[in-house]
């Protein structure tokens, strides 16, 4: 879902980046806040955790595979501001040195995989959470929900973005986006629910860390 | 440590490789910007374009198959996105087929945009593959906190960098456990999709909490080292007049092709 450029509108790719770059700003006050000079070594390995994270592949149906995004583990485990944070390092990277999502589109990309995703997974987490107690079936059902609905819900900005550039009428890249994604959202749920699973299982202090 | 996908061919000689990372990075960004606000129907400019970036690509020495290859990258989206298009576009239609049992028709205004998005993805990842491809990730940080992204960014991002190296090695010696732990060669991983899902899973937690406990000693060393939030560098970069003239040419060539574009 890594926008390349060219594929947005000059007002599109302006307002996405201004959006992000608040949201960014915002989130290293946040983090230097509750954290403070430690932030920094911290954001920056958890970036390569995430990195290093979806080199993993998993076989999805007929041969094909995909990996974790990561964006609701981030925002799970370490809060949304921090998750925004680490997602658009991710991103950075990605974008110059691999050239997986452009440099014009960044702005939109931090938007859809960063923004949207580690908020709407870390308030879902919450929520369920909230409605089934403190307990191991919240936790993985609230990690499941969340990271599915990042995936879902970061796929639908994605589409209205295109579709608000002209690139593809909203009426087919709407269904056909999200259609996609809510099938590579269960991947991405069970997954971080098995993460979540694991974490609990081990060290469940580092559930217990201070969300930023 | 085998990684050579990260700085591959940014240590080669050529002119390109001694200009000053600012340079590299303001004159990228001037390039993809001036393909983007391009017209799709420019295709005099788009060919002027490319060819100014074969040019750069054959005096920074590097590899004409090995960028291509690289270049492929955006291919996937626009398959993804785009490739549809012209078959639901509104507009005028070009030509209509009886394909079994649908009538498929082509539309003009649809095919300007496959045809815009493809190229302006296409030619926005060249110049990024030649600005990664000659540019140590070092360097690049460098530059980019002197043209104004945050401090705290760039340190954060010479962190994740640095570490990467670390935690991709982390993660081949668990694939490579996992593998050679793997009793059924026909099925690769061994048992059914949640098995695997599981695996991974279990994986990634083990590569979370690695990390976390990492990110926790490599802060108290840093700490007892002095560390008070601060990185002080030295600002080694120097602009000097093989830039000023690099920077000028090619903006006069930007310029040019985007005036050519509006006469003709």
């Amino acid at each position: 879902m890594h926008i390349p450029d060219g594929f947005l509108n000059t007002a599109t790719a302006a307002a996405t980046y201004v959006v992000s770059a608040g949201g960014v700003g915002y989130s290293i006050k946040e983090a230097n806040k509750k954290l403070g000079e430690k932030h920094v070594p911290l954001m920056g390995v958890m970036g390569a955790f995430i990195f290093a994270a979806q080199m993993l592949n998993f076989p999805v149906m007929g041969g094909t595979s995909g990996h974790l995004i990561g964006g609701a583990l981030a925002a799970i485990l370490l809060g949304p501001w921090a998750g925004l944070l680490i997602m658009t390092c991710v991103l950075i990277v990605q974008a110059l040195v691999f050239q997986d999502g452009g440099i014009t589109a960044l702005g939109a990309n931090v938007f859809n995989m960063g923004l949207v995703a580690c908020f709407v997974s870390y308030y879902l987490y919450r929520a369920v959470v909230s409605l089934m107690g403190e307990n191991r079936t919240g936790t993985l059902v609230g990690g499941f929900v969340g990271a599915w609905a990042s995936v879902f819900v970061a796929a639908i900005a994605c589409a209205i973005e295109l579709a608000v550039s002209g690139r593809s009428p909203l009426g087919i890249a709407l269904p056909a986006m999200a259609g996609v994604h809510a099938l590579i959202g269960i991947g991405e749920g069970l997954i971080t629910a098995v993460v979540l699973s694991f974490v609990m299982a081990t060290r469940a202090d580092l559930l217990e860390l201070q969300k930023v | 440590m085998k990684h050579s996908f990260i700085d591959r061919y940014s240590d080669l000689d050529s002119p390109i490789h001694h200009l000053d990372p600012r340079t590299r990075i303001l004159t990228t960004l001037a390039f993809v910007l001036a393909v983007m606000v391009t017209p799709p129907t420019s295709w005099l400019a788009f060919t002027l374009y490319a060819s100014l970036m074969a040019g750069l690509v054959l005096l920074a020495k590097l590899p004409v198959r090995y960028v291509l290859k690289r270049s492929a990258v955006v291919l996937p989206f626009v398959l993804m996105v785009a490739v549809f298009v012209p078959f639901w576009g509104r507009g005028q239609v070009m030509g209509s087929y009886n394909v079994w049992l649908w009538r498929v028709s082509v539309t003009h205004d649809g095919l300007l945009v496959l045809w815009s998005v493809t190229v302006k993805s296409w030619l926005s990842a060249l110049a990024l593959i030649l600005l990664s491809s000659t540019t140590r990730f070092s360097e690049l940080l460098k530059g980019l906190e002197h043209v104004g992204v945050p401090r705290v960014m760039v340190m954060i991002l010479a962190f994740m960098y640095r570490y990467i190296f670390v935690l991709a090695d982390e993660v081949m010696r668990m694939q490579r456990a996992r593998d050679s732990r793997d009793v059924a060669p026909l099925r690769p991983y061994g048992g059914g999709w949640l098995w695997q899902i599981r695996t991974v899973g279990n994986m990634i937690g083990t590569l979370f909490i690695r990390s976390y406990e990492r990110a926790e000693r490599v802060y108290g060393a840093m700490v007892a080292r002095g560390f008070d939030g601060q990185v002080r560098t030295l600002n080694d970069l120097h602009f000097r007049r093989a830039d000023l003239g690099f920077g000028i040419v090619f903006s006069a060539a930007l310029l040019t092709i985007g005036l050519i574009t509006r006469i003709a």
